[in-house]
């Protein structure tokens, strides 16, 4: 029996039995993007009990983004993302060091093997590609998510199963500098803004993070070892089997 | 041998039959369907059953079988 603790603010998280909340006080994260998933992911970590995280990104806050980006707020239009987020998560969680790194992931050096896990939150394949290579070099867990309006993926890159380029084909690679951003601009390759809204963004990173609580926690075999796919129209949850990709240069 | 395959549409359930040969890759049967739906340049995966198809795989190595129904999924990438 879990006696209980009043001054202890894990003290819920302590009474589910697999989760070790030590483990996750220890924990360094690195979240990539500060999008609409990235803000759900840090507002998960955080309150889950991570005890380092770190978010990068490139981009400001723009009014487009407040359908669905928790920490944003219409004062912050124009200041960098992974600021306001940072920020809000130390609100949220004072105990814990959150560090904004205001950057393109691609042209910032970071010590990935620093990490526990890294979380993706991109909203293009290049910088996926870029992260994902790193995490496998480095035998860094990497948890990907991704959305498209009503619908999102999630996948788990452990260092004995498939990853994220295992999964591609051509239709990745012809697109593969194109961000499938919900605002689009300022950037080489616009494209029109893509639907994007909060609650299908909120699901997947409830998962996602879920997926990192297990890896931290000691409980990787519980991981999805596949790709999911998420239907927030039909709420359809489909977990698809993938292989290693013996021509992937990642294996 | 060339064999009919079936490819189901996820985002609106139609179908499209498609006649492939041992050697059309799983990136070939995408393309056309998505050119058939004129879908937006994008990322998608195509599913037998449980298993997401490899790109570079050929229908051979696939082992599709006549009649088989695969599924054409759109694969999201935003943030």
């Amino acid at each position: 029996m879990v006696h209980a603790r009043p001054n202890d603010k894990w003290d819920r998280s302590r009474r589910i039995d697999w989760l070790d909340v030590n483990a996750l006080r220890r924990a360094r994260c690195l979240v990539v993007g500060a999008g609409a998933i990235g803000n759900e992911t840090v507002k998960n970590l955080a309150l889950s009990g991570i005890g380092h995280i770190t978010v990068i990104d490139m981009d400001s806050v723009e009014l487009s983004n407040m359908n669905r980006c928790l920490f944003f707020r219409a004062r912050d239009e124009g200041k960098p993302k992974t600021d306001v987020v940072a920020q809000g998560a130390r609100e949220l969680v004072p105990e814990s060091e959150i560090r904004a790194l205001n950057g393109v992931v691609e042209e910032t050096e970071i010590d990935w093997n620093s990490y526990d896990v890294v979380l993706g939150c991109l909203d293009n394949i290049k910088a996926r590609l870029h992260v994902n290579a790193h995490c496998r070099y480095h035998r860094v867990p990497y948890v990907d998510a991704g959305t498209d309006g009503m619908r999102a993926k999630l996948q788990v890159v452990l260092e004995d199963g498939p990853c994220i380029q295992c999964t591609m084909n051509n239709s990745h690679y012809r697109v593969m500098e194109r961000r499938f951003s919900c605002t689009g601009g300022d950037f080489s390759y616009y494209e029109p803004p893509m639907a994007a809204e909060i609650t299908t963004t909120a699901v997947i990173a409830a998962l996602q993070v879920r997926e990192v609580l297990k890896i931290l926690s000691g409980k990787e075999n519980a991981c999805i070892h596949n790709v999911m796919f998420y239907d927030g129209f039909s709420n359809d949850l489909l977990e698809l089997e993938v292989e290693i990709d013996e021509k992937c240069p990642n294996h | 041998m060339v064999i009919e395959i079936t490819v189901r549409n996820a985002e609106n359930g139609s179908t499209l039959n498609m006649e492939v040969e041992p050697h059309t890759t799983i990136e070939d049967i995408i393309e056309g369907a998505a050119e058939f739906w004129q879908k937006e340049a994008g990322a998608y995966v195509l599913r037998r059953g449980k298993r997401l198809l490899k790109g570079q795989s050929t229908v051979q190595d696939a082992e599709l079988k006549n009649k088989d129904v695969l599924e054409l999924i759109p694969d999201p990438e935003g943030g």
